[in-house]
């Protein structure tokens, strides 16, 4: 079961879970980005009680956004436990972006009747996609987008006409019966891995690092409070030094002053390049 | 400039093992702050300090703190001279660059304030006259554990005046054989002046420009915010200087490592140090046996890394 999965038909009361919810929030990191960029959004459900999973919680509507991926955990310590959810997104249109709070169905322990809590609401600014830098050398990425370029509006094109063509057939005649629809199948697995690593060739931007280094992180099984130090100690990224190399690259990237950044991302590319990674 | 890690191998040719109060007492002197050291007798904590203070060319003076000392007997005092027919300051033995204060809680508060103030505010007032403290200036304090009787406890207002509080433990079989070794004969020779003053406020300089990533930051007053939150055992959580003793403490460890930027893993690896002796434990601690270590390290467990 999904820990945090969404509420199909409304939960009855006898299967809700009795909690004392401390805490319930919708972050964002960034909240302000430009279209292709990646962002953090983590919902936080802080409780007294001991939960391994966290059941009953309804995602807010991500149009708009690409998902990359998500983390989810349940710690427990001797005062409650913290369940999160951390989705890695990628806006795919500019504008200001509100996302609707994530609710979580429950009984209150501090009055034992079902209630309906909510997180904050969260209101993400997308810019336009940078243009590309004309310092970068990206010479075979100008090459395929000279060839696609014209390829891809007679496709546009090819599509509006068809659709025009195909609406004014419709009209002529009766419509028929609307069929019910389709149950829709649960998405195909997609390793994210290649995307965000292409992603980051091709915009070397700190935000698509730590996508990057979380999505690594979240292969290696690494738990949210672990530290790439404690990964190393229990051998979570194995015996491969490359792998080894990667993460200590990534790890630098992610926190190194902006005036070392893009040497830090060229090691790290440098060090992605030796790694064959294993699915 | 000589590298801290010089500093560190010295200090390992006088002290075996207690990496991790060799570690706390350079990052604290180059982050600019105290250490309380708690263990029991026999633990190299006075060799340790004073290893430090002839490593770095530095003044060392040893306070021993007892019920009927007198702040005088730390800050200094005025007395009349009586040829001159004026009254001339004796500085106490708190102006020095290295100053250990064994068994701080061995005396009554108001000898306890005339050194945290002194700590506090770099400079001491004797008299009219007010005289500042050394540059560098670092205080290690050291409590015994196992004595209660006859001592009067830190309020928590003055322990948050030290950066970090350190638990020396005892050493391994291996490492007591090591001393055994090392001190069975004549006494060994403290390593002197490996590093020098300057070699030191170099050092603090570099470390304050060490990079802190906005992330971290913010995990750091996670950290600590996560102190304040309820809890079964702890009363009152740290305050912001802990916050800011966390960032500190993280850099310097980052500098030691010959890192211009502080990773997840420095703000971590400092976080029990830096938070153990500025939380509020409450009597079920006692009532239920539990160890403050653990819950120390339960809160520090339950934030995430960035």
């Amino acid at each position: 079961m999904d820990l945090l999965a969404p509420i199909v038909a409304p939960a009855s009361a006898e299967a809700l879970a009795r909690l004392h919810v401390r805490a319930f929030t919708l972050t964002a990191d960034p909240k302000s980005l430009r279209v292709g960029d990646t962002l953090r959004l983590r919902i936080v459900a802080r409780l007294d009680e001991r939960v391994s999973q966290l059941d009953n919680v309804t995602l807010p509507d991500l149009s708009g956004f690409d998902s990359l991926g998500d983390e989810r955990v349940c710690t427990s310590s001797a005062s409650g436990s913290e369940c999160s959810e951390v989705m890695t997104l990628t806006p795919t249109v500019a504008g200001d972006r509100t996302i609707a709070p994530a609710t979580l169905d429950a009984i209150d322990a501090r009055n034992g009747k079902p209630s309906h809590f909510a997180t904050n609401p969260i209101t993400i600014h997308v810019d336009p996609a940078a243009s590309q830098p004309p310092d970068v050398p990206n010479a075979p990425n100008a090459l395929v987008d000279d060839l696609l370029r014209p390829l891809a509006i007679l496709v546009i094109v090819g599509a509006a006409a068809y659709a025009l063509l195909w609406g004014f057939g419709r009209r002529k005649t009766a419509p028929p019966p609307v069929p019910p629809p389709a149950p829709s199948a649960p998405p195909a697995s997609v390793d994210p891995l290649p995307q965000l690593i292409a992603a980051l060739a091709e915009q070397r931007t700190r935000a698509r690092v730590v996508a990057l280094r979380d999505e690594l992180r979240r292969r290696i099984g690494a738990r949210e409070h672990e530290t790439l130090g404690d990964l190393l100690r229990r051998r979570a990224a194995g015996a491969d030094a490359t792998f080894v190399d990667v993460l200590r690259a990534l790890e630098r990237a992610a926190f190194v002053d902006d005036a070392q950044l893009a040497r830090a991302i060229d090691e790290a590319l440098r060090a992605l390049s030796k790694w064959r990674p294993t699915p | 400039m000589t590298a801290p890690q010089t500093l560190l191998d010295a200090l390992e040719t006088t002290i075996v093992g207690q990496r991790a109060t060799l570690d706390a007492l350079l990052a604290a002197l180059i982050a600019g702050g105290h250490v309380l050291l708690e263990g029991p007798p026999g633990l190299a904590k006075t060799l340790a300090c004073r290893a430090l203070a002839s490593a770095v060319g530095g003044s060392f003076k040893r306070i021993q703190f007892t019920p009927d000392l007198l702040p005088s007997d730390i800050v200094g005092t005025r007395i009349f001279d009586q040829r001159a027919g004026e009254f001339t300051t004796v500085l106490g033995p708190i102006f020095a660059n290295l100053v250990l204060a064994d068994e701080v809680n061995r005396a009554p508060a108001k000898v306890q304030s005339a050194l945290l103030e002194g700590m506090q505010e770099h400079q001491v007032t004797i008299g009219p006259q007010t005289f500042p403290l050394p540059d560098p200036f670092v205080v290690t304090a050291t409590m015994n554990p196992l004595d209660s009787e006859g001592t009067y406890a830190l309020p928590l207002a003055q322990m948050d005046r030290f950066l970090v509080k350190i638990l020396v433990d005892y050493p391994t079989a291996d490492e007591e054989v090591r001393i055994l070794e090392r001190f069975g004969g004549e006494q060994p020779a403290l390593p002197r002046d490996v590093v020098s003053i300057d070699d030191v406020l170099r050092w603090r300089h570099r470390a304050r420009a060490v990079h802190l990533e906005p992330r971290l930051k913010r995990y750091a007053v996670e950290l600590v915010g996560a102190s304040r939150q309820k809890h079964d055992y702890v009363d009152r959580g740290a305050s912001p200087r802990a916050t800011l003793a966390l960032a500190a403490l993280a850099r310097a460890r980052a500098f030691v490592e010959g890192r211009d930027f502080a990773l997840p893993d420095d703000v971590r690896a400092v976080a029990p140090a830096v938070l153990r002796h500025r939380l509020a434990f409450n009597y079920r601690t006692l009532t239920d046996k539990v160890d403050p270590e653990t819950i120390v390290a339960s809160i520090v467990a339950a934030v995430p890394t960035p």
